[in-house]
């Protein structure tokens, strides 16, 4: 009945707003889907002897990154509900605009300020266990029951009406046409869910995605994906998320993939996925050989996996999954809030092998080798973080995590009960990760900006603070660039941005990169810049290497474009402070690839390094006045991860 | 357990058969739950592995349930306790008047109020570029500044900052999660039309010059119409809920024993 009326309200207000606001959109989207190339064509033409008096009269390239969670969870997720989640959609939307909550544990919470954008991301299997009792049914209306209740609802009198429906529920005294749980409940659920990114989306301020989980676990191995949808209300309710339990759903990623080429081209939207935590699915997530049919990954596959998943989530509170110590042996920074016990149920133990396929650098190297086969590279991704909170609260900072699920938001003895516990391992709550979130290179705060911008990978994955990165990649940078007033302008003008590609290398050159980091304004110094690049060798084989392009406190970078001298720590675990006496507050520098073959595919990403600073576990240990045993992590180093830019010869 | 289902399941047996009917119109919502995933109507085979499966959950939720497996069990209390939760929710939102909302809108000024907007550019010096010479550096760009008469590019006095030197229309919030909260703070006390500064961040030391600062304040209820209704709507939720459990509560008698040890503590320290 009411609902009615508001499902009325709510579709024919995203119409209004869709009419309205598509010829804007058309516009935006020239402009974003291609940004470098239009740049060039409005100074031409409009400017064609010198720029504007006001560097920034015809900037319409992203100017600030927007950061977001791309994976919280609530109430309405079965597994949360579970360990007393009370916050629903609403409110995590709510506190992601940096709304003071009360969370399900009784606390207060609030972030340190507001997220710029958040996807509510439910399990898709068993959302409809949270029924609407009352639906969009005439028939209740004509009843004198369902008239009473009406009336009692709308003149205030909610709670006296409830009671009197479950005694009436109770009693099987309930008015012809009343539906009873069973299936119209699922479309409560995604409806509820609709309906509280609509009324919390604030286009220019705050964005609210409309979004699932798709979360396979065939046999406790972690193929989840989120699907994030581009477009309102009216698009995203023609359809049901799609679930992973046959006989209407499935666990195996093609088939989420066909319910996402039908969903686009029978309800008109526009949909992506992202996968998440490939250190728990035990070799699957990125994997040579398919896990569910055994061959290897043919052609279909690849073009499928690369069109609907074009990022992937590469930190969060389960783990980083950007490296392992085991692939990276080079890499100082590798061992990073590793999850290696085995898959997510831990019913499996891991494997050495496992790992090459569940690793973020290990997946983009194999990618090259299998483009060169398949002529498509199944694993061109780019980079976001996020948190996956059971809590409704999308809270990562070391000094304000709200945990995995309400029964690990901040008490006494979360960091020493164990997380998962099996015969085989156990993985402890201090073993939870204060990470991560996405930052977006966007134009302006909509859906469709952020979408168009996620689609093209102009993304970085944050373990948590906010730390500005560029990088521009192409063929004409040069040391001035560095010292250039607009470094962005610059850098879309000469070169693509991360998850761009460069091609056709002119004779002899060599690509060059604009890479820039500026730290949170309230968090820690930078330590280091660093390219990573990856490539097939001539012998087929894949390489990795780690440059270091711009370091903090004059220390020197050798010959080998590394150093090794570290930025030392000034963290006091005791009182969980640090100072920022060490480190840098910005870099900028250009750096050209000095071993490069024009013949050889490679990638590029850059990452950032913070100084070190007290882990979460050190502010619990001071706030509660408790002792950690000896084998818990105090200190953490924070990072940003950005998409890769890709070079094809 | 195993056991104690086997044995269920071998004394059920024996009696008469019950019945399991997969009406016409569970069939049709078999066949729509599938038509909302898919977009079309199941084909003759789908249905049936759709029937088949809701046979197959119909057998083993009757049969869990009458082995008593539903009690106790904290995942469906909680799944119980979210229904009656929910229902409260379902309740509690009529469409808003536009005086109750007008009402709510002037009882919580603070939470709707517009922000101001700051239009400004800067004269940055890098931390990281003038670790040495900040001092002296920042004396000298500061004297220039204060001689501008208009005609100076003064951007180029100092360094290149990564999110520009111009910044329009931007809120303190937004400043201060671009520069952090002390320069937002700052900044909101500083005069338009003259250099002014410099205030240090975590980056280095600016020099800004206010173009224009449009006050905010207590907005009209047209402007924030959706904001308000949204915290009306939540506050109205919190309140049918309290209200709910007040009137359910009101049904029982609560007797809390207290934990043995703790009530051995207590007659000690009594």
């Amino acid at each position: 009945m009411k609902n009615l009326l508001r499902g009325f309200v709510l579709v024919f207000a995203a119409l209004l707003t869709a009419s309205l606001a598509a010829p804007a959109f058309a516009a935006e989207q020239v402009v974003t889907t291609d940004i470098g190339t239009l740049d060039q064509e409005i100074a031409g033409k409009a400017f064609p002897a010198k720029p504007p008096y006001s560097p920034y009269a015809d900037r319409n390239f992203p100017t600030r990154p927007l950061f977001g969670d791309t994976h919280t969870h609530t109430s309405f997720s079965m597994d949360a509900g579970a360990f007393g989640a009370r916050l629903g959609p609403k409110d995590a939307y709510r506190f992601a605009k940096g709304e003071e909550v009360v969370a399900s544990s009784g606390q207060r919470a609030k972030l340190s300020r507001p997220l710029d954008f958040l996807v509510v991301t439910d399990h898709s299997d068993g959302m409809g266990f949270f029924p609407q009792l009352m639906s969009a049914d005439p028939v209740l209306m004509a009843t004198p029951q369902g008239r009473k209740w009406y009336d009692e609802i709308n003149s205030g009198k909610g709670a006296q009406a409830a009671v009197d429906i479950i005694t009436s529920f109770g009693r099987g005294e309930l008015p012809k046409g009343f539906p009873t749980p069973g299936t119209p409940a699922y479309r409560s659920a995604w409806r509820e869910t609709i309906k509280a990114a609509e009324e919390a989306n604030d286009p220019g301020r705050f964005t609210a995605f409309i979004g699932y989980e798709w979360t396979s676990n065939a046999a406790g191995n972690n193929l989840h994906r989120n699907v994030i949808w581009r477009d309102n209300g009216a698009k995203a309710s023609l359809v049901e998320p799609f679930t992973t339990l046959p006989p209407l759903g499935s666990p195996n990623p093609r088939d989420l993939w066909k319910w996402m080429a039908m969903c686009e081209e029978k309800t008109g939207a526009e949909i992506l996925a992202l996968a998440h935590n490939g250190n728990l699915s035990n070799g699957r997530m990125f994997p040579i050989i398919e896990s569910f049919n055994s061959k290897r990954i043919d052609r279909e596959y690849a073009e499928n996996r690369t069109r609907w998943e074009p990022l992937y989530e590469a930190t969060q509170i389960k783990g980083d999954g950007e490296t392992h110590p085991f692939l990276s042996p080079n890499d100082e920074f590798a061992n990073f809030e590793r999850w290696d016990k085995g898959n997510l149920d831990l019913t499996e133990v891991k494997k050495p092998e496992m790992l090459e396929f569940e690793y973020v650098r290990s997946a983009l190297k194999n990618g090259l080798k299998m483009e060169a086969e398949l002529g498509v590279n199944p694993y061109k991704f780019g980079l976001v973080g996020s948190t996956d909170a059971h809590t409704g609260l999308a809270a990562v900072e070391e000094d304000n995590f709200f945990g995995k699920t309400s029964s690990s938001e901040p008490s006494p003895d979360r960091a020493m009960h164990p997380f998962v516990k099996t015969d085989k391992a156990v993985i402890m709550g201090w073993e939870t990760t204060a990470s991560g979130y996405a930052a977006v290179w966007a134009a302006e705060n909509t859906r469709e900006a952020i979408f168009d911008a996620m689609k093209r990978r102009e993304t970085y994955a944050t373990t948590g603070p906010r730390m500005v990165v560029r990088f521009f990649g192409g063929w004409d940078f040069e040391a001035a660039d560095a010292n250039n007033r607009m470094p962005a302008r610059v850098g879309y003008t000469k070169g693509v941005p991360m998850g761009g590609d460069l091609k056709d290398a002119p004779g002899g050159k060599s690509p060059s990169f604009l890479v820039a980091a500026l730290k949170d304004p309230i968090g820690a110094n930078l330590d280091r810049i660093q390219v990573i690049k990856g490539w097939v060798g001539k012998d087929g084989q894949t390489q990795e290497r780690i440059y270091d392009v711009a370091v903090s406190g004059g220390r020197k970078i050798d010959a080998d474009g590394r150093s090794r001298t570290s930025v030392g720590s000034t963290v006091d675990v005791a009182n969980a402070t640090w100072t920022n006496t060490i480190g840098a507050g910005e870099m900028i520098t250009v750096w050209k690839d000095p071993d490069f073959d024009p013949a050889l595919r490679a990638f590029y990403y850059v990452r950032v390094i913070e100084i070190p600073t007290p882990r979460w576990t050190a502010y619990d240990a001071k706030y509660f006045g408790i002792k950690m045993p000896a084998e818990v992590t105090m200190t953490t180093t924070e990072r940003a991860y950005t998409s890769p830019i890709w070079y094809t010869p | 357990m195993l056991f104690a289902l086997h044995s269920l399941a071998g004394k059920r047996s024996a009696e008469a058969p019950e019945k399991i009917v997969v009406s016409a119109s569970r069939i049709a919502n078999l066949g729509d739950g599938f038509a909302r995933t898919w977009r079309r109507p199941p084909s003759e085979q789908e249905l049936q592995v759709l029937i088949e499966d809701y046979v197959r959950d119909e057998v083993f939720y009757r049969e869990g349930r009458a082995a008593g497996l539903d009690r106790d069990d904290v995942i469906i209390r909680r799944r119980v306790r979210q229904k009656m939760e929910f229902l409260a929710e379902d309740m509690s939102a009529p469409e808003p008047s536009d005086e109750q909302l007008a009402a709510y809108l002037a009882s919580n000024p603070e939470r709707f109020r517009v922000e101001d907007q700051i239009t400004f550019h800067q004269v940055f010096l890098s931390a990281t570029r003038r670790a040495n010479t900040m001092e002296s550096d920042s004396k000298q760009v500061g004297s220039v500044l204060a001689r501008d008469d208009g005609a100076l590019d003064a951007t180029a006095l100092g360094d290149p900052f990564l999110l520009g030197e111009e910044f329009r229309g931007v809120s303190p919030s937004k400043l201060t999660s671009i520069f952090g909260e002390d320069f937002s703070r700052r900044i909101a006390a500083m005069e338009t039309g003259r250099w002014q500064g410099p205030i240090s961040s975590g980056f280095g030391q600016h020099f800004v010059f206010i173009g224009e600062r449009i006050s905010g304040g207590a907005p009209l209820l047209d402007v924030v119409r959706p904001a308000v209704r949204r915290e009306w709507a939540n506050a109205q939720r919190l309140e049918a809920e309290r209200k709910l459990y007040a009137s359910l509560r009101e049904r029982y008698e609560i007797v809390v024993e207290a934990p043995s040890a703790k009530a051995a503590s207590a007659e000690i320290s009594r």
